[in-house]
């Protein structure tokens, strides 16, 4: 009898596994031990314009032997062979902005939210016709969150020029921005829903796919199957 | 008596109440003239980025919708000469990457059915064994 008993319960776990397995949230892992290391890391992530104003800023403040000095080591900074010293994130993260533009300013700003408030990642198991009742929920959280992120106490002491006031402001526009780009997303995927249902059907059953949707603040990886017309 | 009434009611709400609208109206006014103009110009251009990314993300959809029509294009003429094929591929789509795998293993199938026939040849042979028993 405890036998029988012991063999139903194993069944309804197994029996259950295949819901667990189809929505999942992961929480990545991300560590700073260094953190004023990682940070100049982060900066030194901007896009390639904002990285010319910031070396053509560098050069002004700190003299072409020391610009000259940063754009040799900028490949190894950012990889992580070299780490920046005290004096490299006191010039990139304490002097600079007191010097910068506004708009760079936010720039520096929008990478640091995506590195220090993104981290959500989302696996599921939806099907062509029914992904929406799965997918827009988890777009939802996303842009909820870009309204609620805040960067980590630490990162706030460190970079006191953030709780200026225009920097509060730069906080708002940026988190709408991001809101917009992950509700944008939700409806660019429509579109690739119908192409995915399409591959899926020339292929019959020979293709699989995995879509991953990459929003300013978290990860959403799709395994996408194709559910047959009733 | 009614200016008594009046004054009890309190005119301003607890500073526990601070919505976040009150907090970027605070931070605006306590702007100086170029930082309104930087804040001002900064929140148009964000909306003039996010309409730019937008319409391109729309390109990368319709170049993906190309490729996968390529891709499957290609499969067939694979299925067509016969014999096990896998092709992985990878798209820049609009919201992000779309990864695709088409096989087709005709030896695996075959051994698949083969197990299948042999399952079911060996439950006979064990029903049977059982009736005579």
């Amino acid at each position: 009898m405890p036998g029988e008993f012991v063999a139903l319960l194993l069944l309804m776990l197994l029996a259950s596994v295949p819901a667990i397995l189809r929505k999942h949230k992961f929480k990545s892992p991300v560590v700073h031990r260094r953190p004023d290391a990682d940070m100049v890391k982060v900066v030194l992530d901007l896009e390639p314009k904002a990285l010319e104003d910031l070396f053509t800023l560098y050069r002004k403040e700190f003299g072409a032997e020391a610009a000259r000095y940063a754009r040799r080591t900028y490949s190894k900074w950012k990889s992580g062979e070299v780490r920046p010293n005290r004096q490299t994130f006191n010039r990139f993260l304490v002097h600079l902005p007191s010097v910068m533009s506004f708009d760079l300013k936010c720039e520096v700003l929008r990478k640091l939210r995506q590195e220090y408030c993104a981290g959500d990642d989302y696996q599921l198991t939806v099907d062509t016709r029914s992904w929406r009742e799965d997918v827009a929920p988890l777009v939802e959280e996303v842009v909820n969150k870009s309204y609620t992120a805040r960067l980590p106490m630490y990162v706030e002491r460190k970079l006191r020029w953030l709780a200026a006031e225009d920097m509060k402001l730069a906080h708002s526009i940026l988190a709408e921005s991001q809101a917009r780009e992950s509700r944008n997303a939700l409806f660019l995927l429509e579109r690739e829903f119908d192409n995915i249902e399409r591959l899926l059907r020339a292929t019959g059953g020979r293709g699989e796919v995995t879509h991953t949707v990459r929003l300013p603040l978290g990860t959403i990886t799709l395994t996408v199957e194709r559910r047959m017309m009733t | 008596m009614a200016d008594e009434k009046d004054e009890l009611v309190p005119q301003k709400q607890s500073l526990f109440d601070v919505t976040a609208d009150d907090i970027l109206d605070n931070a605006l006014r306590n702007l100086d003239e170029k930082q309104s103009r930087d804040v001002t110009k900064k929140a148009a251009d964000e909306v003039v980025r996010i309409a730019v990314e937008k319409r391109m993300a729309e390109h990368r959809a319709e170049a993906a919708q190309e490729e996968m029509r390529n891709l499957v294009h290609n499969a067939n003429l694979l299925d067509q000469r016969g014999g096990d094929y896998e092709i992985n591929s990878t798209f820049e789509t609009a919201t992000g990457t779309t990864q695709v795998q088409i096989r087709r293993s005709k030896s695996a199938s075959g051994l698949l059915i083969a197990a299948a026939i042999g399952l079911v040849i060996l439950l006979i042979i064990l029903i049977t064994l059982i009736i005579r028993a």
